[in-house]
């Protein structure tokens, strides 16, 4: 594993996992894996198919209990904090579900806020500013009174991503949200992210497939591979032509990263 | 008439006890004593009344208020002389009607047909269902109700929890039907001509079960209860049941089911047996012909059929458990011995 | 809260956006319909009553006014004894239905569930048979052991499906809704059996299969409506882990929603008003499916809506239908509600669409 001399582990990171090993059984997704995560940064971790990110994202946000290791929201334990309190801190973008029911945008990007409310009450004033602030923000106004379930694809990525950013924590997670978009869409979403974190101070955690994304707007690239972390740095060091090569084993000339990364 | 009427020990052993009460004390005079008691269960006659009904907690002086125990064992408390009677059996409505309490019926079943007074009255219960409401307007102080599922228990125990007094009868033999007929004129009032119908019919049955059974054998009697043309199904007796039990008296050796609970023969079981008599039990809802029996593919094999010894009767009254029994019994010991020579009718 | 255009949802598209901002006035309509129906029901039935008795009785019983001066006993027993509580347990039953319907279908994500779907209905009607066919009496609360058997079926059955089913975690709700069909098929497959052996009492066993109120009375609507409306109003205060559950179990876990101990709570509550219902009125099909249904068109899919507005709207449904029941010569209330709730359904169907799946 490289890790880049310029960084220091963060001994205040907000979300930090330790030695985390996650298996079924002989199987090992996730091994032995140490990523601290400070408050207000913005990172992207990338890797081929398989390579376990999803699974620690996973772990990460206390959907998945690590067979070994441990992971700590705020100096806290995660499996010993009840859902919802890790629902105030950490916003994690849903993936494309099939919904039921006939829904509208607005009514999906509530559901957003249901970590906030009171049980029986319903939206405050509050929320629905926080949800209109959401819309606005993801760029989606135009689809208001649409039902979601009529939406391309990439229509839907969008709602989905605005119902996270309606949660208003103060980490955000997103597993490939670009997966469904169109380019100019990716990069809408990109300068979205880069927004929140400097502007707001969310701190994101991005899982994304797109090197030359990660490369241009994350200044913290962690790369994996087979269950490991094997890069964790600016994108300039983990993702240097001959990483490329041995992580992804693709001519690194097919990815075009900006000219100076970081 | 319903099918599946397990035996009771209850209402046999009320029956016996009735039957030797009957027997230890006269009817036709007046008698003020109290007739033999053999189970100790049972109070004292009433003054005045020549019979010996059983009256549990009844007064001396007067024949109500009077706790009955209906042929489901439950207690019936009945406060005065019932003078809104509703019936929901046909049966029911013909021991009613039959004991000279027809005129305090007001309204009887769709099914009840006889006599004709009783078809005019207005219908509260169908096949599925009883119409509590119309019953509760019409003030019954006396409902009759057939047991083993013929009514509703659901209706029964509405009709029971707003305090309208049911009578649950129903009679799985012969039995049965005379101890029925004094438990309904207990119920309501009519005891004499309770008991002396009871008589009358015990009589007569009796009377023709003795001509029918002078020791010779008895030949082998297949009643058709129904048949289906589309599937073939043979409905015939079940085993100790109702109808079997009268294809007995009237000198048959009976076919059933081999099933107590189970109407259905197969024809293999049927032809195996060879009936010697086919009765066909008519009523508006099956009427078969001889010759469609005959044609029947299959049945010519029975020695029933070669001989020709297929005879109709009316099924109702063989099969209703009502005063027409003996009427019954003496045109199916007809169409069963036709070579026996009946006592007349009384 | 939609504001805008409501475009390609129904076919009343304006309509339908003006009344899904305000289920107020959808809750409200739905309570005037329900007290329309309360006099109805109390007034119709097969014995003509002049309303003048019947507010005569009302009044005499509800506020011990003096009143019922001109008015027989009969017909105060009717309306009193008879009617009052017929279309009170009428409504308590089909709230607890509607709610159990939309609880199942949020929690299932499966607009075509019922609460019947984890196997309640298979076991409540094993349980009767069973109870038709012993010959015993028993009587626990105004419950004969029909009711008791068939309450304890129902749960009995929820629970196996329940455990066997994987309680709808890893293995996924198609793992849970096919357990519950498989259990269902196997219940079936007793209940006929019953029902070949049954002999006379047939009739009892396929007369509680087609569901019916004739049997209602005070006694039992005093012991079940607590039961029932207590489970509604849980199931209603829990309404918003059902919400979160709307985009799948990953995203409720990520809204907050501790979702295994969520779902075996709700699917208990359901199962339990369910039960109680069945005990008392057989099986009564319709209301569990469509009532959410047509209450989410009105005021959206989110389950604090939905929820207590289905207990309205299937309280409404199910008093309607027994009143048809009743004036048609107490035909089963199960036909009414397959009648008329079928062809409904499929209106409603048509005017609605589905949109894309993924």
């Amino acid at each position: 594993m490289t890790i880049d001399p310029t960084r220091t582990p963060d001994a205040e990171a907000i979300l930090a996992a330790d030695g985390v090993t996650i298996a079924y059984g002989e199987r090992s997704i996730v091994a032995d894996a140490t990523l601290h995560v400070a408050g207000g940064e913005r990172l992207a971790l990338v890797g081929p198919n398989g390579a376990g990110k999803s699974t620690l994202l996973r772990a990460l946000t206390g959907l998945l209990e690590p067979r070994a290791g441990t992971v700590r929201l705020c100096g806290d334990s995660i499996s010993t904090l009840g859902p919802r309190a890790v629902a105030r801190s950490i916003a994690v973008v849903p993936e494309l579900a099939q919904l039921p029911f006939a829904m509208l945008v607005d009514e999906v990007v509530a559901l957003g806020r249901l970590p906030h409310e009171p049980p029986l009450s319903g939206l405050r004033a509050s929320d629905h500013a926080a949800v209109d602030a959401a819309i606005e923000r993801v760029g989606i106004a135009h689809l208001r009174g649409r039902d979601t379930r009529e939406l391309s694809m990439g229509e839907r990525q969008l709602v989905f991503l605005a119902v996270a950013v309606a949660q208003a924590a103060p980490i955000l997670v997103l597993d490939e949200p670009t997966a469904h978009l169109d380019i100019r869409h990716q990069v809408e979403v990109m300068e979205l992210l880069v927004d929140l974190n400097e502007r707001d101070g969310t701190t994101i955690v991005a899982v994304l497939h797109d090197l030359a994304l990660a490369a241009h707007f994350f200044p913290r690239v962690v790369v994996m591979a087979d269950g490991r972390i094997v890069g964790d740095g600016p994108a300039a060091v983990t993702l240097e032509p001959a990483r490329i090569r041995s992580v992804f084993g693709v001519d690194p000339a097919l990815v075009r990263l900006p000219v100076s990364a970081g | 008439m319903s099918p599946a009427r397990p035996r009771r020990a209850l209402p046999s052993v009320l029956g016996l006890t009735l039957a030797l009460l009957l027997a230890a004390c006269s009817t036709s005079g007046g008698t003020t004593s109290s007739p033999p008691d053999p189970t100790g269960s049972i109070a004292p006659a009433i003054t005045g009344t020549p019979s010996a009904a059983p009256s549990i907690g009844s007064s001396p002086a007067a024949a109500f208020p009077v706790t009955l125990t209906d042929d489901e064992g439950t207690a019936v408390e009945l406060e005065a002389k019932p003078t809104t009677i509703v019936s929901l059996t046909p049966a029911t409505t013909e021991i009613l009607f039959a004991i000279g309490a027809g005129d305090r019926v007001v309204a009887t079943d769709d099914a009840s047909d006889f006599p004709a007074e009783a078809v005019d009255l207005p219908d509260v219960a169908t096949f599925s269902s009883v119409d509590v409401e119309r019953i509760v307007d019409l003030g019954a102080d006396l409902v009759v109700a057939g047991g083993l599922g013929f009514s509703p228990p659901g209706s029964i125990a509405q009709l029971r929890e707003l305090g309208i007094p049911v009578v649950v009868v129903y009679a799985p033999s012969v039995e049965g039907v005379y101890h029925d007929i004094e438990l309904l004129g207990t119920a309501t009032g009519e005891t004499t001509a309770a008991t002396e119908l009871a008589e009358s019919m015990r009589t007569e049955i009796d009377a023709i079960e003795a001509a029918t059974h002078p020791g010779d054998t008895a030949p082998k009697v297949f009643y058709e209860i129904g048949y289906t043309d589309a599937t073939g199904q043979i409905f015939a007796p079940a085993d100790a049941s109702f109808v079997a039990e009268m294809v007995t008296l009237a000198g048959g050796d009976v076919i059933t089911t081999g099933d107590p609970a189970s109407y259905e023969i197969p024809l293999e079981t049927l032809i195996a047996t060879d009936p010697q008599v086919i009765v066909l039990g008519v009523n508006p809802f099956y009427e078969p012909t001889p010759e469609a029996v005959k044609a029947r593919p299959g049945w010519d094999a029975m020695t029933a059929v070669k001989d020709d010894a297929i005879r109709t009767v009316q099924d109702t009254e063989i099969t209703r458990p009502g005063p027409r029994l003996a009427t019954g019994l003496r045109n199916l010991a007809a169409a069963v011995r036709p070579d026996v020579t009946l006592p007349t009718a009384p | 809260m939609a504001a805008g255009v409501a475009t390609g949802t129904l076919r009343s598209a304006t309509l339908a956006s003006r009344i899904r901002g305000r289920p107020g006035l959808v809750a409200g309509g739905i309570t005037a319909l329900l007290g329309v129906l309360l006099v109805a029901g109390v007034g119709l039935g097969s014995v003509a009553i002049a309303p003048g008795d019947t507010i005569a009785v009302v009044a005499h019983r509800l506020f011990g006014l003096d009143t019922t001066a001109a008015v027989s006993p009969a017909t105060e027993t009717i309306i009193w004894e008879l009617r009052l509580p017929r279309v009170l347990t009428a409504m308590v039953i089909g709230a607890g239905l509607a709610v159990s319907g939309a609880t199942v279908q949020g929690l299932l994500r499966n607009p075509l569930a019922d609460p019947f779907v984890l196997g309640t209905a298979s076991g409540a009607a094993l349980g009767a048979a069973i109870a038709i066919l012993l010959p015993v009496t028993l009587a626990i609360v105004a419950f004969g052991l029909l009711q008791a058997l068939a309450f304890t079926g129902a749960l009995l059955a929820a629970l196996v499906v329940f455990r066997l089913g994987g309680s709808g975690g890893p293995g996924g709700l198609t793992r849970l809704l096919l357990t519950g069909y498989a259990v269902a098929s196997v219940l079936t497959a007793c209940l006929t059996l019953a029902m070949y052996v049954s002999g006379s009492d047939l009739r009892q066993i396929f007369s509680f299969l087609l569901g019916g109120l004739a049997g209602a009375s005070w006694s039992r609507l005093l012991a079940a409506a607590p039961l029932i409306l207590g489970a509604c109003v849980a199931m209603v205060w829990r309404a918003r882990s059902l919400d979160g559950m709307l985009l799948g179990d990953q995203a409720a876990r990520h809204l907050g929603i501790d979702i295994r101990r969520e779902r075996g709570i709700l699917l208990a509550l359901a199962s339990l008003a369910t039960a109680a219902g069945v005990a008392i009125s057989g099986l009564i099909g319709f209301v569990g499916l469509v009532v959410p249904h047509v209450v989410r068109q009105l005021v959206g899919p989110s389950a604090r809506r939905v929820l207590p507005i289905s207990a309205l709207a299937g309280a409404a449904l199910l008093a309607a239908a027994d009143l048809v029941a009743r004036l048609a010569g107490d035909i089963p209330v199960g036909v009414v509600m397959a009648l008329v709730g079928a062809p409904f359904f499929l209106v409603v169907l048509r005017h609605t669409r589905t949109g894309y799946e993924l």
